[in-house]
């Protein structure tokens, strides 16, 4: 920076309107929380509000068709028998919901699929579905 | 100013590290276990059912949704933010009321059949505040964790329901001698093989049950028809008891002159017969407990807001609202503690809606230091049950009373 000519006052007023400048900008750091306009990217389009009714001249009261999305299960053997067999009654949202399960209750679920509640699986898909659960959703093999 | 180009920046790009550490936006993991559940609502994503507003989803196929903490901050839990469970994949997407009568039938002097007007038309109705709750409500909180729907608290509902008493319709078509129970089946159907669980959802209760009389069949919920989610054209109500027996889509109503021993009255729904319906793994495995089916379900208590989600500066006084409710009595009183239940603080209780309804109550606070306090709330009921800090087990998931804590994040105001 230069001093002109027009004598020293005005240098020391410039000196001491940067200085104060620097303080407004280390205030501003300091209250950096007091912060505006952010905003991130984000899908639209999963959420969706309902229409009017319309009115018929039947006595049927109807709703749409109740929304299944896919379910991320890991892949690995036995993966295919779980979405021909399980989804027979559930979709395979019944197994991601549930916690990390020890083995015994995995078979135990299984079991109660079949023997009580007569899900017709062949034995050796029984098997194979046990394992699978086994291998992916007990504590020790779950991963987030 | 240079720097003033870079805060200019700042406006411009979107600051994504920001945006994570701020705690209100941050998301919840996608499960929990094999610990408790640490949140006050299960964690699945939000979803737009049929007559919904967007609720937590458990399950898609059959249904299961759970109600966002929110919505408990009036007595009346809305329609459209009402929990949903269903057994069955084979939900109703329809219902012809030129075709669909409610029938009573079994061990009846006269067989009957109801339209829904003959329902709304030639009885006076009658309406009762009462709360919906399932029971498997709160099953995420139990150690070690046990299959079944992850529930965190929000299995539950409070309404306004109106319509028929159970008793007259049972009058009307007479009670043969000798028979013991009453069997509801609604319209709920499964692929499975006919006469095993998977095919039909039944559930009964003793003809010398007294709540019995105090049962409806319920066309309007809140004054208005049931979401069909929710059981539209009717729905059992059975004010105390837990949701399990409050058929959806009530259709059959059986008079049986034996036991109901289907799937769902003989293997689910059973709890230990012992105090708080609590056992251990051990137990269960060693064959000592027996067991009996559900029925009332025990004084609860929740905080609903504050919800421990944002920080609260130091020496803000704030309002502690939230609902309790009892299965056996109205609410008497509810206390909170933020030492760690040394010292408890009565709540003013809002308007009495009924013994079964949701009771809202709510208390003053203020933190004077900025920290995490740990708020606990309990209730109790007129016949002097309360909650006890202790957890309860059982290897259905049911029955969960315990003391409710919430952690709320004090911060610094100057």
């Amino acid at each position: 920076m230069r001093a002109e000519g027009s004598g020293s006052v005005q240098y020391k007023i410039r000196a001491i309107f940067l200085l104060m400048c620097g303080l407004a900008l280390a205030a501003a750091c300091v209250y950096a929380e007091t912060r505006k306009g952010n905003y991130a990217p984000a899908q639209l389009g999963t959420l969706s509000q309902p229409g009017p009714a319309e009115l018929s001249p039947d006595a049927n009261f109807q709703v749409s068709a109740y929304p299944a999305p896919a379910v991320d299960l890991v892949p690995g053997d036995g993966l295919q028998e779980v979405q021909i067999y399980c989804n027979t009654c559930h979709t395979p949202r019944y197994i991601t919901m549930q916690p990390p399960l020890p083995a015994a209750s995995w078979e135990a679920e299984v079991n109660k699929m079949t023997k009580t509640l007569g899900a017709p699986i062949p034995e050796e898909s029984r098997q194979r579905i046990i394992l699978y659960l086994q291998a992916h959703y007990t504590p020790e093999t779950r991963r987030p | 100013m240079a720097s003033g180009g870079i805060a200019a920046g700042r406006w411009l790009v979107p600051d994504l590290a920001w945006a994570q550490r701020s705690p209100s936006e941050k998301a919840v993991e996608t499960f929990t276990g094999p610990r408790a559940n640490p949140h006050w609502n299960s964690v699945g994503p939000y979803i737009s059912e049929p007559q919904k507003v967007p609720l937590l989803l458990l399950t898609d196929r059959p249904v299961q949704l759970e109600t966002p903490r929110h919505y408990f901050r009036t007595a009346f839990t809305p329609n459209e933010a009402f929990y949903v469970r269903w057994h069955l994949e084979g939900i109703p997407n329809a219902v012809d009321l030129k075709e669909w009568r409610l029938r009573i039938e079994g061990d009846v002097d006269k067989p009957l059949a109801f339209s829904l007007p003959e329902l709304m038309q030639k009885f006076k109705p009658v309406a009762i505040a009462a709360v919906n709750q399932c029971s498997g409500n709160s099953r995420s909180y139990l150690q070690p964790r046990v299959p079944g729907g992850q529930w965190g608290n929000g299995a539950m509902g409070n309404a306004l329901w109106t319509g028929v008493p159970l008793r007259e319709l049972l009058d009307r078509a007479g009670i043969k001698s000798g028979s013991l129970q009453v069997q509801f089946q609604g319209l709920e159907t499964g692929p499975g093989p006919e006469g095993l669980g998977s095919n039909v959802f039944l559930k009964s209760l003793d003809l010398k049950n007294p709540v019995l009389d105090q049962c409806l069949v319920a066309y309007l919920m809140n004054g208005e028809p049931l979401p069909m989610l929710n059981g539209f054209p009717v729905r059992l109500v059975v004010p105390g008891y837990f949701a399990t027996y409050w058929t959806k889509c009530l259709t059959w109503v059986r008079i049986l002159s034996a036991p109901d021993e289907n799937f769902w009255m003989k293997t689910a729904y059973r709890v230990p017969d012992t105090p708080r319906g609590s056992t251990t793994p051990d137990d269960m495995k060693a064959g000592k407990v027996q067991t009996i089916p559900i029925g009332r379900f025990p004084v609860r208590s929740f905080l609903i807001s504050p919800d421990g989600s944002s920080k609260i500066p130091a020496g803000m006084n704030v309002m502690l609202r939230g609902i309790a409710f009892s299965g056996f009595a109205g609410i008497q009183r509810v206390e909170v503690s933020d030492d760690n239940g040394k010292n408890w603080t009565a709540a003013t209780l809002g308007e009495n809606h009924g013994a079964y309804s949701f009771r809202t109550w709510e208390a003053p606070w203020t933190a004077r230091s900025p920290g995490r306090y740990s708020l606990a709330v309990r209730a109790t009921d007129e016949k002097g049950n309360t909650q006890p800090d202790e957890p309860v087990w059982n290897p259905g998931g049911y029955l969960w009373n315990r003391m409710e804590r919430q952690e709320i994040v004090v911060g610094n105001a100057s």
